[in-house]
């Protein structure tokens, strides 16, 4: 029907009687980064949650030729959709080489090339195998949370706010790593940001999340340049 | 010297008991973060089913797989029906929930089997002449059979936890349980899993103790508070720690009664001692994660 990886229509989500989302309509194409900016409690988390099925909503959810509008996160993740959670949401008192292993709970069969491959991208979890990964500083726990994420081979990866917590130095080297994860991979990223000037350089396209509507899109650079999105969240002058 | 190994022994295998019940507690506190109050009592019920078997002329192996089959339906049923739907309303309610369910099991047991003890039969040998000499201390079988058990129920739960993708789960699920969902594991499944294994080895700790100790409806009750404090001891979350604590509890519990005299009617106070003690200096356990964590 389309070509669309990810298609969302009319996707609303709350938590109880609390609507939070209100008929959002956003879409990713194969291979694309889209981000979703908004600010704190504009319902960038439950946009996440809502697709990666970690809570009730309710909408069309269309994904590589799958309706997972209802699906569970199980379900999900066999579709080919991983989430890196905010707040990395790692195993702490689990080794890194745990961590990995339990991202590729959904795979069947050998996973150690995988391993392997992971630790090639990011030596630093390689060195740090057989450690706790409660032990490990906020920016290579990220990397664990991306790598462990990676590790049921997604198509789309759905990353909550990765810059969060983190010196903007590394958030800016974390933000490459995810561009050439899509480079070489093919695959499609939707991330969510507070953080505009790197994120918008990052992607191809943007939403503007406020109070659970989309009020603005277009590519990265329209909205860089767009006076509402610089105001609100490129600290005014811009 | 005979004396000593002898007591020690008596320890080793009373610790055993209190280390496997300390294991199924700590099973469960690690994943649903509870202390579950009826760990003993469900033991007990399955050893009144286990010597029903055995009456029926099953022989006495057969009889405990049945009685941890049956452990681990029950405690699975318990997760499932009491724990969670309670849980997700007022987790602080659940600990009120479980000692009703002690309650309740304890009742059952004395309905469907009475109030007189019943005898279980022993898997090990339990003749006047089943013992073997170590020096001049006489060691019985089935004290070494016990520890034995012990050793294979630690071994067989090591390789779970450590070399399968579901013990892998049941380490992530008692570490996140939202990360967990987020990716793949079935929560819920793995959950009533745990629940089910703690119920299996609390019923065998039940079958083991119950040949010596005389089965009636108060078989567990005891051993459920040496067991506790053991678990403290070792770490609320520490499998090994259950362990050793278990053993160190049995081992202190023989000395006592063998070398303290003053003190071998008192077991309770000074167990109490221990908890304390062990609550105000290390609150973590021998064995316990204390949680410190970079952000």
């Amino acid at each position: 029907m389309s070509e669309n990886l990810l298609e969302v229509r009319g996707l609303s989500a709350g938590y109880g009687q609390i609507e939070v989302l209100h008929s959002l309509d956003f879409h990713v194409a194969d291979g694309e980064i889209v981000v979703i900016l908004g600010a704190n409690g504009a319902g960038k988390t439950t946009t996440m949650r809502s697709v990666s099925g970690m809570i009730q909503r309710s909408g069309d959810v269309l994904f590589d030729g799958n309706r997972i509008g209802s699906a569970r996160p199980d379900a999900v993740l066999r579709v080919g959709i991983s989430q890196v959670p905010q707040g990395r949401g790692t195993f702490t008192d689990l080794t890194v080489e745990d961590n990995l292993r339990a991202g590729a709970y959904s795979v069947k069969g050998s996973i150690a090339a995988d391993i392997d491959r992971w630790y090639d991208v990011f030596p630093r979890l390689a060195e740090r195998r057989d450690q706790r990964a409660g032990s490990l500083s906020g920016g290579e726990q990220q990397m664990l949370a991306i790598a462990r994420a990676m590790m049921n081979r997604p198509k789309l990866l759905l990353c909550d706010e990765p810059s969060l917590g983190l010196a903007p130095i590394i958030t800016q080297n974390l933000f490459k790593i995810l561009g050439e994860l899509r480079d070489e991979m093919g695959m499609a990223l939707l991330v969510v940001e507070q953080n505009a000037g790197l994120s918008l350089q990052l992607c191809d396209r943007a939403y503007v999340l406020e109070t659970g509507h989309i009020v603005a899109s277009g590519t990265g650079d329209e909205l860089l340049n767009d006076d509402t999105v610089k105001q609100a969240y490129l600290g005014g002058a811009g | 010297m005979s004396l000593f190994i002898q007591r020690m022994f008596d320890g080793l295998a009373e610790g055993s008991i209190y280390a496997l019940l300390a294991l199924a507690l700590v099973v469960i506190f690690r994943s649903t973060g509870q202390l579950n109050f009826a760990q003993g009592e469900i033991g007990t019920l399955c050893a009144f089913f286990a010597s029903t078997f055995t009456l029926s002329g099953l022989p006495v192996w057969v009889a405990i797989l049945l009685a941890m089959a049956i452990g681990f339906l029950i405690a699975a049923f318990v997760e499932r029906v009491v724990v969670r739907p309670i849980e997700d309303r007022n987790p602080g309610a659940v600990i009120v929930a479980l000692i009703g369910v002690f309650l309740a099991v304890n009742q059952l047991s004395a309905m469907f089997w009475g109030v007189d003890a019943r005898s279980l039969p022993s898997l090990f040998p339990t003749n006047a002449d089943s013992f073997f000499r170590i020096g001049d201390a006489a060691i019985r079988w089935e004290r070494v059979g016990i520890i034995g058990v012990l050793a294979v129920v630690v071994v067989l739960l090591f390789l779970l936890f450590n070399r399968t993708k579901i013990g892998l789960a049941m380490r992530a699920v008692a570490n996140n349980q939202e990360s967990s969902n987020l990716v793949g594991i079935r929560v819920g499944n793995i959950l009533i899993l745990g629940w089910g294994l703690a119920g299996a080895i609390g019923a065998l700790a039940a079958v083991m103790l119950a040949p010596s100790a005389g089965l009636t409806g108060t078989l567990m009750l005891g051993p459920f508070l040496y067991a506790s404090v053991a678990a403290v001891l070792g770490g609320l979350d520490s499998p090994v720690g259950a362990v050793v604590g278990g053993l160190l509890i049995g081992l202190l519990k023989a000395f006592l009664i063998g070398y303290v005299d003053f003190l071998s009617d008192m077991l309770f106070p000074v167990m109490l001692v221990v908890l304390l003690s062990v609550l105000l200096f290390r609150p973590a356990g021998l064995f316990g994660t204390e949680k410190v964590e970079r952000v």
